[in-house]
């Protein structure tokens, strides 16, 4: 396969008052792994969709090998061999694996009886990728690595060279990273060129032969990944005037209990927990590990008072805020964050006014001829850090990180006594998240109690205050920070499959 | 941001019209009529003069509170396509009423018709709620089949036990007394029914706009979940919207029989549940902009029965008119979204 060249020259694209792209010029080669780094919303996406024909540029040239292109829609871009994964999957969980490979590919048959030629043409590419995958099975029973793999596939079977990632691992378990780290290499030995959009500098050091820094909109360094250290991607990164990191304030020595979790039990149709019996002290951050899928979900919505209890309760200051029997009225002495703020935290249609002040839907008198003035909404909005700080905007607009602070100006606006965050900085860039720290712990000076659900155990070994073990919906074990290590957390996580193969 | 929006749908809305106002005079001419005459003749014959004005307000009285029946539970998300049977059953219960307190003939009569037709919508909008809110069953797949339900039953009871024997074998019950008839407006056949839904639409609108009630509702219509965590009781709304929906449209039923009609008989509806329907869509389930949007189908309607009588043009054309007003208002926002994202 030749190597060529793609140039991106002078791209610009605004949307509205915002320069998502401004006059940014990178190369792609073949036979290398560029990773294009930024924090959310520094236009990473954008610029790649222009590649990949989603998006139209404002001014600038696409070149390849010195060529002029011309992409009015992906279709375009696919011909020559662009293709682009995205973050959100495009599959049909309804669909097996094979059926959404077919859906996907030019090659495939009219006609798909079984047994019609030409029917496994397209699992060729999977079954290199993915040799374990069954080709039969349903979309919906898989895990978001192994549809991961399946969008890479169905970018490989256009015969794609040039192979975007969109935010690859942000999704991924660790084993499920490293394998993709794996596959990329492959890939670019192979001779394709790989563009992995990214925040993170993991994947940076374990894939990149060349790093492209973006901020707000600008191409800020390019180059090979040797030439630049850590902490320069960083500053690059996040630039001038950025936060210092934050660290928590010291653990609580009054060791009375504010929160009092006893002897809990719930369920849905999928998880359950039973006999969680825990005690945070005023100040004191709780973290809770474990691997997901062992009832953090459920747990999270029983303490938040948003799940039906089967057995125990939740007391916080001596009160109940449990669903036992009722659902408790929210009364602002529980902030909830939950996971997936998109999803679970914000009312995509709504606008931002509407969203930071919905605590008080249940309190609030039944008339609102007069609501407060949007300055005042400008100002909380500014103070939440939410950028742009517009109360009339559409919150389904708002970029991940802004988000996640806007629902942190909401639930942390009350003073609440009890701070339920489900993976709170999950996806955020490196500024987002310090802001995210920088402001639980502010609350935990203040005298709040937080109960902080986390994939990531070396944060929880950094942050955290005691590390509570979440083991097939039961307490495994709950350790101190200065007794903590990842290997004694690691074997709480896992004991009982330990005890299996022993 | 939003003044622009507004401003745009602004533009919308009159080229949809240019565009509809082409459509019928090609219709026109297709069934070989002189279609600028026609056409003028039509809006004669919707607002031309004292009479014909007055019977678009009759057409349009009915459809303002279906349009109305189907906003409600569209402020939730919840798409009901039920107006038509509660139409029926508010009139059913509205006539059981008058039939049940006709003896006594007092000033309690209205109010009695009244509220009997309002709880027999309300009831038969509660039945596809509770079945949402409790079982997950999808209301729109219930109302539409519950439509057909509830218009037999009207037939049932005036085939049946219902039926006047003085009507020589003509299946209707007895006329409404004068007692038990909204009161009708200025000697025409406009009636008391058009102010209550004016008042309602008005009073609808405020709610939705400035009230926890409204609110809450876009909270939940927007995101379940988020309103879960606020506290908010999704089945509950989801049962109160569906009831007071169907209330709305029983009212018209009600009306529509003891004003219009007189008497409970079958044909008491010319499908005023489902153009209630396409009405609410067409305001964009704003309670406000449903008055204008039903007035203009209203003349349309009104119209297309006079220019039976005097031009000879079938009345059914008013109905081609009418789907080609909805085809037309629902396609040009699309084509204009269509046109700008492929400029760019």
């Amino acid at each position: 396969m030749p190597g060529r060249l793609i140039q991106l020259r002078g791209i610009t694209r605004r949307f509205g008052s915002l320069v998502a792209n401004d006059d940014v010029s990178i190369e792609i080669e073949s036979g290398s792994c560029l990773a294009l780094l930024g924090e959310n919303g520094a236009g990473k996406s954008t610029l790649m969709k222009v590649l990949y024909g989603a998006i139209q540029p404002d001014s600038g040239d696409i070149l390849i090998d010195g060529r002029q292109q011309q992409f009015r829609g992906p279709a375009d871009a696919m011909a020559v061999g662009i293709g682009m994964v995205f973050q959100q999957f495009s599959l049909v969980p309804a669909l097996t694996v094979r059926e959404n490979l077919l859906l996907a590919s030019p090659r495939a048959p009219w006609l798909q009886v079984p047994g019609a030629p030409g029917l496994d043409t397209v699992l060729e590419v999977l079954s290199r990728l993915a040799p374990d995958l069954d080709p039969r099975s349903r979309v919906a029973d898989l895990a978001v690595g192994e549809r991961q793999l399946i969008e890479l596939a169905k970018v490989l079977n256009l015969d794609a060279r040039t192979i975007i990632l969109d935010e690859p691992t942000s999704v991924l378990t660790p084993a499920e990273t490293q394998r993709l780290y794996g596959l990329i290499n492959e890939m670019v030995a192979d001779g394709k060129a790989v563009v992995m959009i990214t925040h993170k500098l993991a994947d940076v050091a374990a894939c990149a032969d060349r790093t492209a820094i973006m901020r707000r909109g600008k191409l800020i360094h390019a180059g090979p990944t040797r030439d630049m250290s850590r902490q320069q991607m960083v500053d690059s990164m996040i630039g001038a005037g950025s936060p210092a990191s934050a660290s928590p304030p010291p653990p609580p020595d009054r060791n009375v209990a504010r929160v009092v979790v006893r002897e809990l039990g719930a369920r849905t149709e999928t998880q359950q927990v039973q006999g969680i019996s825990l005690e945070v002290a005023p100040g004191e951050l709780l973290g809770i590990a474990g691997v997901v899928g062992n009832g953090q979900t459920v747990l999270a919505e029983a303490l938040a008072g948003l799940h039906p209890l089967t057995a125990g309760d939740v007391t916080v200051d001596g009160i109940s805020v449990a669903w036992r029997p009722t659902p408790p009225v929210p009364d602002g002495r529980v902030a909830h964050i939950p996971e997936q703020p998109m999803l679970n935290a914000v009312v995509p249609t709504l606008d931002l006014a509407a969203n930071l002040q919905m605590r008080d839907i249940r309190r609030r008198s039944f008339w609102q001829f007069g609501r407060r003035g949007q300055a005042d909404l400008t100002v909380r909005l500014q103070a939440a850090d939410v950028r742009p700080p517009e109360p009339s905007r559409l919150t389904g607009t708002l970029s991940g990180g802004n988000l996640q602070k806007l629902v942190l100006g909401r639930e942390l606006a009350g003073e609440p006594s009890l701070i339920v965050a489900c993976y709170p900085t999950m996806g955020l860039d490196v500024a987002a998240t310090r802001t995210v720290y920088r402001q639980l712990f502010a609350h935990l000076a203040r005298g709040a109690s937080i109960i902080w659900f986390s994939e990531e155990l070396d944060d929880l070994l950094e942050y955290a205050h005691r590390i509570a073990v979440l083991r097939d919906g039961r307490i495994a074990g709950i350790r101190n920070r200065d007794q903590a290590d990842r290997a004694g957390i690691g074997d709480l996580m896992l004991m009982h499959d330990m005890a299996r193969s022993a | 941001m939003p003044t622009l929006a507004r401003h745009e749908r602004l533009a919308g809305a009159a080229l949809a019209a240019l565009a509809f106002i082409i459509v019928a005079l090609g219709f026109f001419a297709v069934i070989g009529e002189p279609p600028l005459a026609t056409l003028l003749s039509m809006a004669e014959y919707a607002v031309g003069d004292r009479y014909s004005l007055s019977e678009t307000l009759v057409k349009m009285t009915p459809i303002l509170f279906c349009a109305l029946a189907a906003i409600v539970p569209a402020r939730l998300g919840l798409i009901s396509v039920g107006a038509e049977g509660q139409f029926h059953v508010g009139a059913l219960i509205g006539t059981g009423m008058m039939l049940w307190t006709q003896p006594f003939d007092g000033w309690l009569l209205l109010p009695l018709v009244l509220l009997g037709g309002a709880a027999g919508g309300a009831l038969y909008g509660w039945l596809p709620g509770i079945l949402r809110a409790r079982l997950s069953v999808n209301e729109t797949i219930t109302t539409l089949l519950l439509n057909y339900v509830g218009v037999l039953m009207v037939s049932a009871a005036v085939y049946g036990p219902w039926k006047d024997p003085g009507n020589l074998g003509w299946p209707a019950t007895i006329a409404f007394p004068d007692a038990a008839v909204l009161p009708q407006l200025f000697g025409t056949r406009v009636h008391a029914g058009l102010l209550l839904g004016l008042l309602l639409a008005l009073c609808l609108h405020v709610l939705f706009r400035f009230s926890r009630w409204g609110q809450s509702l876009d909270i939940l219509k927007g995101n379940v979940r988020v309103g879960r965590m606020m506290g908010l009781d999704y089945r509950r709304h989801v049962i109160i919207v569906m009831a007071l929906g169907g209330a709305l449209a029983g009212l018209a039923g009600i009306g529509e029989t003891s004003v219009i009609q007189g008497r409970l008989q079958p044909g008491i509806s010319v499908g005023y549940g489902l153009t209630g329907f396409l009405v609410a869509w067409l305001a964009g389930h704003n309670a406000l902009l449903a008055i204008p949007v039903s007035f203009l189908i209203g003349g349309l309607i009104a119209a297309g029965d006079t220019l039976q009588l005097f031009n000879k043009i079938p009345a059914s054309s008013a109905t081609v008119l009418q789907g080609l007003m909805f085809a037309t208002a629902l396609a040009v926002p699309g084509l204009i979204a269509l046109w700008r994202s492929r400029r760019g």
